[in-house]
């Protein structure tokens, strides 16, 4: 099934519907409450999960289900290690919640990020955050929409003027993995890229959210975002989104120009009216990486 | 003389008024256009707008007219070396906190007026104008966001357990002139994250020390250690953060006591025993690899 034959459309508004009318009031309700939650199996003091993310899943997946019976799910409680697969069939992938940290401890950027791959490319995304109340969707070819209003990418684009490493500002989040090579890389990098010597960025914003950040990309507010450790699930809304706005998706590491969706290492770039700024702003931020990032 | 009570909450309430009325729609206006428009201030990443002067003259008119024999003291009209924080009540004022963000159209900036007397800080407003975001407290009348009382939930304080605000600024050189800011801070980062040090849950960055500050007032975060910020910066949301039941001690280990112009700081959350906040103040200081100096 090619992605021409799905109206895409109208599983943009079915989604935007399902976060704004039926995720969106659970996470806000429970954003904060959440005072017992466990170390996700045979994982790290600080990579955590509530309840409610399980609770939230489902009723997603019941929905989808309903709607849309042939295509496939991945979701971020229901994904098995090694055995579940993305593959050119329409698929979900989605994140219940995205910033769980943020949802424990009330921090108001935990969101929902609803994706569609078809042919493993991200076809639909729909992020919403209900303590903000913002609601951003698009779908492939169709453009990018807050709040269901038509979204002026153009006009954001001029508005911003050019797009420079040294004058931008970058999302960097240190995650949950704390140790090792991939730990080290990061913390070099980061200060690479702020130090007068470096890339001397603007300065870096750091939300605990990858989907919010991509969402923050997309509006105009920050320029790129670097991360490694994170998951389909965490991007692929944001993906298509970022792309109709003229952004890109690349590898964090040096030369990566396509990636696929799981790739687990990421910079997102925004758009900018010369494509030739973008690359050479993408070449000088790969020039900033202190090593390399790996995740299996 | 001191301030009653009564005169504070007069006074907060001017102050609202002030930020609601002229200055946030000011700066909701101007965020994200004024990139040809910036000038350099320390460097290249430390911007200064006309905007910023605009709005701090506006602030100044209203406070000379209504608070005459108060004094003023003001990002834009700071002279070091001249400007000096008496006995007196003195009007400490951001016209807008966060200019970077400003520039950017990065949602957190704000406007940001303290009053201090006798060096305390006595009230606080701080104004998100694209968030709608008003926080304001005097002291003995409580902490609101938007009228409502700010309420942190009790619960246990730890430092593993926390999300604390740390953010980059804009002193990135690295042991010029004798001074190791920019290494110390980075290495604290790094003792806080790891796994084989404070381990924290997580790091968050927005940008704009008064809205950090107001976000450790809401119990939104845990902490926020910060070096290189002004009492501009800080004024408001350190009034603001003591009626939520929080408290700021100094960023360097030992500092239990520090004036508003300290320039380092540590803000600690309420909604837990004053035990509590000293154990987490305690833990937090073993982690900082340095003394950060801003007085020579």
């Amino acid at each position: 099934m090619a992605d021409t034959f799905l109206d895409l459309l109208s599983i943009e508004k079915y989604l935007c519907d399902l976060a704004v009318e039926k995720v969106g009031p659970i996470i806000k309700a429970k954003s904060g409450t959440q005072h017992t939650y466990d170390a996700k199996s045979g994982s790290r003091a600080v990579d955590i999960v509530t309840a409610i993310d399980k609770q939230v899943e489902n009723l997603i997946w019941s929905n989808v289900k309903q709607q849309y019976p042939d295509f496939l799910f991945v979701g971020e409680e229901s994904f098995v290690a090694g055995q579940t697969q993305i593959t050119d069939e329409p698929t979900f992938i989605i994140d219940p919640i995205d910033g769980t940290t943020n949802f424990v401890h009330d921090f108001p950027f935990s969101c929902t990020s609803l994706g569609l791959t078809v042919g493993k490319e991200p076809v639909v995304g729909v992020i919403y955050n209900p303590h903000l109340n913002l609601l951003i969707s698009a779908s492939k070819s169709n453009g990018v929409r807050v709040n269901g209003e038509e979204f002026d990418v153009r006009a954001k684009k001029l508005e911003m003027g050019s797009l420079k490493l040294s004058s931008s500002v970058v999302a960097l989040q240190p995650g949950s993995a704390r140790e090792g090579p991939n730990f080290t890389t990061k913390m070099k990098t980061y200060q690479n890229l702020l130090s007068c010597d470096g890339g001397f960025v603007h300065g870096f914003r750091n939300l605990g959210s990858s989907a919010m950040t991509l969402a923050y990309i997309c509006l105009g507010y920050l320029d790129s975002y670097w991360d490694g450790g994170c998951y389909s699930w965490d991007v692929c809304a944001g993906w298509c989104i970022l792309k109709e706005t003229g952004g890109r998706i690349l590898g964090a590491n040096p030369g990566e120009w396509e990636v696929p969706v799981h790739n687990r290492t990421y910079l997102a770039v925004r758009g900018c009216e010369d494509p030739q700024e973008q690359e050479e702003y993408i070449k000088r931020f790969w020039d900033c990486v202190d090593g390399k990032l790996q995740y299996n | 003389m001191a301030l009653t009570k009564e005169q504070l909450k007069d006074i907060e309430t001017k102050l609202v008024e002030l930020a609601a009325k002229q200055v946030g729609p000011l700066i909701k206006e101007h965020a994200g256009t004024q990139f040809e428009a910036f000038d350099d201030k320390a460097n290249q990443v430390d911007l200064v707008t006309a905007v910023d002067k605009k709005i701090e003259s506006i602030i100044k008119q209203s406070l000379s007219t209504l608070y005459p024999d108060f004094k003023f003291v003001g990002e834009e009209s700071y002279e070091e070396d001249h400007t000096v924080i008496g006995k007196e009540p003195t009007f400490i004022i951001d016209p807008i906190d966060g200019t970077t963000n400003f520039i950017h159209g990065y949602p957190y900036s704000c406007t940001s007026m303290g009053l201090v007397e006798n060096g305390v800080p006595v009230c606080g407003v701080v104004f998100n104008p694209h968030l709608d975001e008003m926080y304001h407290a005097s002291a003995g009348n409580g902490a609101f966001l938007n009228g409502k009382p700010l309420k942190v939930t009790e619960r246990e304080l730890k430092l593993q357990q926390s999300v604390i605000a740390l953010e980059a600024g804009s002193e990135r050189s690295s042991g010029s002139s004798g001074d190791d800011n920019f290494d110390i801070k980075q290495a604290t980062y790094r003792n806080l994250l790891s796994d084989q040090g404070g381990y924290i849950h997580g790091s968050r960055s927005c940008g704009s020390a008064a809205m950090n500050m107001c976000m450790v007032a809401a119990g939104k975060l845990d902490a926020y250690w910060e070096g290189g910020c002004w009492a501009w910066d800080v004024c408001a949301g350190w009034c603001i953060l003591a009626e939520a039941g929080g408290i700021v001690v100094g960023g360097n280990p030992q500092e239990w006591e520090v004036p508003v112009d300290e320039r380092c700081y540590l803000a600690v959350r309420g909604g837990c025993s004053q035990p509590a906040q000293k154990g987490f103040v305690k833990e937090f200081w073993s982690h900082v690899a340095g003394k950060l100096k801003y007085r020579w």
